[in-house]
Order: structure tokens, then C-alpha cells, then sequence
């Protein structure tokens, strides 16, 4: 009985390990293979080389697609931010009766497939006849995705936040902007940033918008990644791939370092 | 007092005005568009018809590929319920103080893209891939691991996993484990605990993660792309490829049908559960 039991307690636990294998495995050979000597994705690698980092700071195909993704990521978060920060403020304190189909509405970027939203785009787009030849589309379509999660950090700040410390700023005398800029958003700031940070990652890895609102010459670095894999795939990817994971890792540790992160409600 | 609901609903207005020109409007569109006339010369003819709904709902090649994606939906919703809930359950009860850390091992391959992961997968499992190779050096043969669905299932597991374990490791964590004892020190066998106290206290937890990884599997396009290289086809590559090959009318029908396809099976899900659900609350 108590043989059986512990047998089962085993069984568990390597089941529960071998997903957690699962799950790390296919990142942590990209990684591996990122520092491979030799020319092609062979494992076990044969030696250490940052030749392929070298490959991709100087290919130029990877590095306007990176630059543009940094740009891209940041211009739509920063939009991100300013739109669904008052929104946020909206639904949490002042909302009246349309409060839950006002979040409903705010969250459908989130709810709807990703696919669905990115050719209801294109065909927005080429019917109001700016179609995919600038940049601007794939920015707008960028700032949609990223709404709903500064959104929801914002909204969940705004909760542990008592309303009676702007009341209490109001019957000082403040004016609303004042109370604002001096008690609200000292005390959400945690929640914006946060919400920038996801806004971020999710712009900067992005590809199912990305791909189908491409306009001619706009690449982003998963794109130029999608591309070098559909036709074969060469170590350089691999590299790119680190470089794109060192930067999110390294965004959430930073923020974690100096913000806090917080875990992401629905 | 006016002035002030005004000055409220400027608040919401930017949300309201981006949200309806660029994402109510854009859905309109693509309603429009699916009624649209087909042409070989533009995107579209004038005029409406309803053909090319007709045509994705009796054309058997499509209907097939509708099939094709809801049962691999589905697989890939029953592989990562089985796999996430032990994984729920050792997050939602582990004592560890590694807790933090895998945790964060769940949640990881959130912040790593899909081309990054598909990429790993296809490092994995092509036919010079990391697992061919060791089965050759091992003097065994090549195994086709890719370019079929079952590599595009394993990826797709391994993508919306996470999204299947959070719901769980919340439901999970919701139940007291009192329960469980009281039930263990009545008599009930580990099995008759799971049977009869955590699995259908968990249900509303296993329904959230089933039902948002079967919609995330039946839209995944760049995964079966790249793993299935042409070679499996869903309702969304063919939508893609209709997309590429601008016969936009039929490709905003066949896309739109899938999405209430996903809709009607998703309503008929929480339907079903509802029955088992019953007397939770």
C-alpha cells in the first residue's frame, strides 16, 4: 500500500518534471545552438563561437528588422499608454451603468482571434486606400494588441488604490489635473509600468498581426525570422533569437528590480 | 455638474474613438468584404452575393480543412489539459521553495516569441534534427517528425501549454485542501480523492483553459506554417493563402466561418459543462 503509494508520488513527479523539460527544451537549444562553431544547427555543438552574434549585428536584412521592431514596440507602447491609461481611470471610477461592456469593448483586442483582427485590418485599410504601403499600418495594428494589457495593470493598480487619498487631495483644493499629476499617478506608476512592459513584449514579438499588415520594406525582426525559416534555417536566426530573449528577460528583471512585477489578471 | 460627466467621458473617449475606427470599423469590413463579388483583376467586383459562403460551406476540400482544424484544435486542448493539470497541481500545492522559480518556468515561454519557439521545435524535430541525429548515431532509423501534424500539434502544445496551466493553477489553488484530507482520512482511496473531490471542483478552471487553448489552436497560422511547410492545412493557412493570392472575398468568408464555427462549438462546450458543473456555485 504505502510501496503504492510512493510509486505513485514518483510517477507523479516525473511526469510533472518531464513538462517542465517540455517546456524549457526547444528555447534552451536555440540558445545552445546560437553559440555553435560550427556552420550548421548540429547538436551536440562542436565549440564556442559568437560568430553568429557577429553574423547578425552585421547583417543588414537583421538589423533594420531590429531597429525598426525596438521602434515599432516603443512607439506603440508609449500610444498604448497614453489611450488605455484614462480608460483605465474611467472604468474604475467614474463608470456608470456601462461600466462592464465599456471593459468588454476595451479587452476585445484580447478576446478576438489575433488572425481575424489582422485582415479585418488589411481590408480596412486598403478600403480607406492607405493599404500596407507605409509603416503606419502595422503601428496602428501594433497599438490595438497592446491596449487591453496596459489596460488591465492600470485597472488593477487603480483598485489598491483608495479613492479617498484624491478626495482628500480635491478637498485640499487641488484641481483634478493636480491631483493627477501629483497623487494618482505617483501611486499607479507600478501599474503603468508594468502594463508598458507587456505592452512591449507584445509588440516586440509579435508576428500574426505583423505578417499579414507587412507594407513594402517594413520587417520586423520575427518576420525576418519567419522568412529565414520558411526557406531553411541558418545559426544566424538562432542568434537572433537570443538576442530578442536576452532583451525581454532582461526588461522584466529590470522591471521586477525596480518596480516589482505584478502577475497579470484577466 | 454637466461639465464635469463631459469632462469624465473625455477620459474614455480616446479608447472609444481608437477602438471603433480601428478595430468595429475593420470588422465591419471584413463582413462587407465576405458578400463581396470575387474578381480575378482587383480585389473584388462590384456588387453582392452570398457564393462565396456557399462555397466554403459545400465545397468538400474546404469543409474537409474545416474538420481538419477543429480536430487538431481539439487534440491540442486534450494534450494540454493532460499534461498542465499535474503540473497545476504540483505549482498550486508544492511546499518547494523552488515555487517562484517554476512558476516562472511556466510562464517563461510567454515572454519568448512563437517564430523563436516554432524555431526551436524545428531545430527538434527536422529531418537533420537534433532527435535524427541520435537516432542515426544510435543505428536506428530517421523518424519523419515534421512537415506533419504531428509536429504541428507537439509545437502548438508546447506554445498555449502556459495558457492551459494558469486557469488550473488558480482553480487549484482555490480548493481547500482539507477537503482532500477529510475525504483521504474517511477512507477514499488517492484516486477516489481526485475523482470525487478535486476534479470537479477544478472544473471551472479545466473549462477557462480548455475553452481559451481550443480558440488560441483553431487562429494559430504561423506554427503550422512553419512546421507544417505546406504540407498540413488548416482553415487558417488556406485563409492566408487565399489572402496571398488576393481572393480576398472568399478568403474574408472562409475566415469569418471558421470564427463561428470555433464561436458555435466553444457555446455548445459551456452548454455541455454547465450540466457538470451544476451544484458547484
Amino acid at each position: 500500500m504505502s510501496a503504492n503509494a510512493s510509486l505513485g508520488r514518483g510517477l507523479f513527479l516525473a511526469l510533472v518534471t518531464a513538462v517542465y523539460v517540455f517546456l524549457m527544451l526547444p528555447i534552451a537549444i536555440v540558445v545552445a545552438l546560437s553559440f555553435n562553431s560550427a556552420r550548421s544547427l548540429s547538436f551536440p555543438p562542436q565549440g564556442f563561437s559568437l560568430r553568429w552574434y557577429v553574423a547578425f549585428f552585421q547583417s543588414e536584412p537583421f538589423m533594420d528588422a531590429f531597429v525598426l521592431s525596438l521602434w515599432l514596440a516603443a512607439l506603440a507602447t508609449a500610444t498604448a499608454v497614453l489611450i488605455a491609461t484614462p480608460a483605465a481611470i474611467y472604468y474604475v471610477r467614474h463608470g456608470g451603468r456601462w461600466r462592464e461592456l465599456f471593459r468588454l469593448y476595451v479587452l476585445a483586442p484580447l478576446l478576438l482571434p489575433e488572425i481575424l483582427t489582422a485582415i479585418a485590418l488589411l481590408f480596412f485599410y486598403y478600403e480607406i486606400g492607405i493599404g500596407t504601403k507605409t509603416v503606419v499600418g502595422l503601428y496602428i495594428g501594433h497599438v490595438v494588441v497592446c491596449l487591453p494589457f496596459v489596460f488591465l495593470q492600470v485597472t488593477a493598480s487603480l483598485y489598491n488604490l483608495s479613492p479617498s487619498l484624491e478626495e482628500a487631495a480635491r478637498s485640499l483644493g487641488a484641481v483634478p489635473l493636480t491631483t493627477f499629476r501629483r497623487i494618482t499617478l505617483p501611486l499607479i506608476k507600478p501599474g503603468v509600468i508594468n502594463g508598458a512592459l507587456f505592452a512591449f513584449i507584445i509588440s516586440f514579438d509579435n508576428v500574426s498581426i505583423s505578417l499579414l499588415l507587412k507594407g513594402i520594406g517594413t520587417t520586423t525582426l520575427p518576420m525576418q525570422m519567419f522568412d529565414y525559416l520558411r526557406w531553411g534555417s541558418d545559426p544566424t536566426t538562432a542568434a537572433a533569437s537570443t538576442v530578442s530573449i536576452v532583451m525581454t528577460l532582461g526588461a522584466v528583471l529590470l522591471v521586477d528590480r525596480f518596480v516589482g512585477l505584478r502577475a497579470m489578471r484577466y | 455638474m454637466n461639465g464635469l460627466s463631459r469632462g469624465k467621458l473625455l477620459l474614455a473617449a480616446p479608447i472609444g474613438v481608437a477602438l471603433f475606427v480601428f478595430l468595429v470599423l475593420p470588422y465591419l469590413t471584413i463582413v462587407v468584404m465576405s458578400f463581396r463579388v470575387p474578381s480575378t483583376t482587383a480585389a473584388y467586383a462590384p456588387g453582392f452575393t452570398i457564393a462565396n459562403y456557399a462555397k466554403a460551406l459545400t465545397d468538400e476540400l474546404y469543409i474537409g480543412t474545416l474538420v481538419d482544424t477543429l480536430r487538431i484544435a481539439l487534440t491540442i486542448t486534450v494534450i494540454c489539459l493532460l499534461l498542465g493539470y499535474p503540473v497545476a497541481f504540483h505549482l498550486a500545492r508544492t511546499p518547494s521553495r523552488w515555487r517562484g522559480l517554476l512558476y516562472g518556468l511556466v510562464l517563461s515561454p510567454l515572454l519568448v516569441g512563437v517564430v523563436i519557439r516554432s524555431f526551436g521545435w524545428i531545430i527538434l524535430l527536422a529531418n537533420n534534427g537534433v532527435i535524427n541525429q541520435w537516432l542515426v548515431s544510435m543505428d536506428m532509423p530517421r523518424v519523419r517528425l515534421m512537415y506533419n501534424e504531428f509536429g504541428v500539434i507537439l509545437a502548438l502544445v508546447h506554445i498555449f501549454l502556459p495558457f492551459m496551466v494558469l486557469p488550473l493553477v488558480g482553480a487549484i489553488q482555490g480548493i481547500d485542501p482539507k477537503l482532500e484530507e477529510a475525504a483521504r482520512s474517511l477512507g477514499a482511496s488517492r484516486r477516489r480523492v481526485f475523482l470525487r473531490v478535486l476534479l470537479p471542483l477544478s472544473l471551472p478552471g479545466i473549462q477557462s483553459g480548455t475553452i481559451l487553448v481550443f480558440v488560441l489552436a483553431c487562429g494559430a497560422y504561423v506554427t503550422p506554417m512553419l512546421l507544417g511547410a505546406g504540407r498540413v492545412h488548416t482553415t487558417t493557412t488556406s485563409v492566408i493563402q487565399l489572402l496571398e493570392q488576393f481572393l480576398w472575398p472568399f478568403g474574408a468568408a472562409l475566415s469569418l466561418v471558421l470564427a463561428v464555427v470555433g464561436l458555435l462549438a466553444v457555446a455548445l462546450y459551456v452548454r455541455l459543462s454547465a450540466r457538470w458543473m451544476r451544484g458547484l456555485a
